[in-house]
């Protein structure tokens, strides 16, 4: 992998306040990088550090191996879509397109060219002397996306572009982002909160928290191995148990559940002393429903059914256990008998080595 | 997503009826025929009626190198001051827009009190400053920048001073609206796109703002082409701007008839410039 953007322990303050602290990452050309994470986790900022609009207190960012902190951000080539709607509005949609290269006096002909290039690949042929108050959201956001292209940027910055957008276009725009990935090859910094446009659009996550990167990898990573409480709850849906401590050898350890069950050899994030506090993970979709404890029933945990809604393709199951701990379920509908499980029933959740996860408080 | 769109399509013919709120305005109206309405058109009459019927008094208004160079002097007044409230104007309107609460609002208290002050105490204000022993040239002279006082007063360059003083909040409100609404981050987009600050700032900023730019300007013109106070105060008598003109002819020379008719000139003058603003900028024409 060689190292296209290289973001090196930046640290950004306001007063005292740090927004980004010490965040490391490196992007490789032509990857699709996601920085995901809940509003104030640092992800917008860092992102306006590469773009040029704040300066890192501390660190370095440097793309294709030179260092871009000297430069002002209309030096550093990049391209950038932004959440709001920024077209010029007293510029028709060729002619937001066409700025950026008339600041850069490219020829005429070029410039026209180009112009017609990029209107193709957002797919809005014909919409050129329309001005942008003449535009929906959705083809606002494709001129930007074309008028960010237009000058050929190796590297793309987009701020929550979707954000404006209801669900239907933004999917629809998801599609589209992904092909013009696929055809351009540049690279993409993705800025989003939400965890499904996060999931679906790229190569890598980086989860964001209170200004430093909890974790980074591929979008199934952070589902199926969260390395932090925060990462298990930010991404995907998640059941928290409080438990104690039993025991603990190496990555893994014994826990008590308040009721006084004892779980055996889970997987722990970190070392924990025996009687500390820690939280057993496991998602609704990887838990077992089956008849309650009897001899041959599966190592788990007793609950009682409250609840039982079915959503079409799923059941969803609220469930809670004798100390109250409130757990859900989620199963394919077809899997389900079809008698199904009755509210008030006793029943023994159970799931495969692995899911379960412990997080030391 | 096409609401903005459809604020161009011209809403369905309704039947022409008197607005439902004629009555509450019919005492301004009133007002306004009976004290500026009825004495212009009795003003203008006696221009073409005395001392005789004829456009006599026209034909002496441009004929006499005198009052066409007091009605020169009144244009260069004018375009110079609006020229100078508008690159005074622009980056304090600028500031207002983008400074922080607490700096923006004492620099508009700053803009609003003076507008608020008397009039009057403000042009003596500046005799003061202006004078040959004033302030202004005591320093140059105490630092000894010059030797001999510059004339600043009773002049056009005072009465030039002292109107941009004066005129300045007129360019600096229409133009702080104007700037205020342009969201900042449509000058971030510039910067990436790779637009100097010269470039986001031509390109950009300057149409942008152009109808903040007109609004003021036109404010600006027409308020200097018929200003009275700060000429008469500031001025000299070699150089006089129309209205005071206007003034010595009622007060002095009690010829109402050629008074008349250096106030029509004034009044189609301004009409003319008025109408050049709305055939390029519209009428208060908001921005979509």
């Amino acid at each position: 992998m060689t190292c296209f953007l290289d973001i090196r322990g930046i640290t950004k303050s306001f007063g005292k306040v740090a927004a980004v602290s010490d965040v490391s990452l490196e992007i490789a050309r032509g990857e699709f990088m996601t920085f995901l994470g809940p509003s104030g986790s640092g992800k917008s900022t860092t992102l306006y550090m590469i773009a040029g609009f704040f300066d890192p207190s501390a660190g370095d960012i440097r793309l294709e191996g030179r260092s871009i902190l000297r430069e002002p951000s209309n030096r550093r080539n990049i391209g950038m879509v932004f959440q709001r709607y920024t077209l010029f509005p007293h510029l028709s949609v060729a002619e937001n397109v066409a700025f950026p290269l008339r600041v850069r006096r490219r020829p005429a002909a070029e410039i026209a060219r180009k112009v017609e290039q990029m209107l193709a690949l957002v797919r809005l042929e014909g919409f050129a002397d329309r001005m942008p108050a003449q535009l929906s959201g959705g083809q606002q956001q494709r001129v930007a996306l074309a008028r960010a292209l237009a000058y050929d940027p190796p590297l793309l910055l987009m701020d929550e572009p979707l954000s404006a957008l209801d669900k239907k276009l933004r999917e629809e725009i998801q599609v589209e982002i992904r092909r013009i990935h696929r055809e351009t090859g540049v690279t993409i910094l993705y800025v989003t909160h939400d965890q499904e446009e996060a999931l679906s659009l790229s190569d890598r996550v980086a989860l964001f928290n209170h200004g430093r990167i909890e974790q980074v990898g591929k979008g199934r990573d952070l589902y199926e191995a969260p390395r932090t409480r925060f990462v298990a709850g930010f991404v995907g849906h998640s059941n928290f148990l409080d438990c104690t401590i039993a025991a603990h050898a190496g990555e893994r350890a014994d826990i008590v559940l308040p009721d006084g069950s004892r779980l055996p050899e889970l997987p722990i994030d970190r070392q924990a002393p025996v009687g500390a506090a820690a939280r057993l993970m496991i998602r609704p979709d990887r838990l077992r429903i089956s008849s309650p404890a009897g001899a041959d029933a599966p190592a788990g945990i007793d609950a009682v059914l409250s609840d039982a809604t079915f959503i079409g393709e799923t059941f969803h199951f609220a469930l809670t256990t004798a100390w109250g701990g409130a757990l859900n379920v989620r199963m394919p509908s077809h899997t389900l008998p079809p008698a199904g499980h009755g509210v008030g029933q006793r029943v023994r959740l159970s799931w495969a080595p692995g899911d379960a996860r412990l997080f030391a408080e | 997503m096409t609401l903005s769109h459809a604020a161009h399509v011209p809403s369905p013919a309704r039947p022409r009826r008197l607005p439902a709120g004629l009555a509450a305005v019919t005492p301004a109206f009133a007002l306004v025929a009976v004290v500026f309405v009825l004495p212009v058109l009795a003003l203008l009459l006696r221009s073409v009626l005395e001392p005789e019927p004829g456009l006599q008094n026209y034909a002496a208004f441009f004929a006499s190198t005198t009052y066409l160079k007091v009605l020169g002097n009144t244009f260069l007044v004018a375009a110079t001051v609006t020229v100078a409230t508008v690159l005074l104007g622009f980056p304090v309107a600028w500031f207002l827009a983008i400074a922080p609460g607490f700096w923006s609002r004492l620099l508009f208290a700053v803009v609003i009190l003076s507008m608020w002050t008397n009039l009057l105490a403000r042009t003596y204000a500046w005799m003061v400053l202006l004078q040959r022993t004033g302030l202004i040239n005591r320093t140059l002279m105490n630092l000894g920048l010059i030797s001999e006082p510059l004339p600043l007063i009773n002049n056009l360059v005072g009465v030039t001073i002292g109107m941009t003083y004066i005129m300045l909040p007129f360019m600096i409100l229409p133009l702080h609206a104007t700037i205020r609404s342009i969201d900042p981050s449509v000058f971030q987009a510039a910067s990436l796109c790779g637009a100097s600050r010269w470039q986001a700032f031509t390109r950009v900023m300057l149409p942008l703002t152009a109808t903040g730019i007109a609004a003021g300007a036109l404010m600006v013109f027409v308020m200097s082409l018929g200003y009275f106070i700060t000429p008469a105060l500031l001025g000299g008598t070699s150089n006089m701007m129309l209205a005071e003109l206007i003034a010595q002819l009622v007060q002095s020379l009690l010829d109402w008839g050629l008074a008349g008719a250096a106030a029509l000139v004034l009044l189609v003058v301004t009409l003319a410039i008025y109408a050049v603003q709305l055939r390029f900028f519209g009428f208060g024409q908001a921005r979509s």
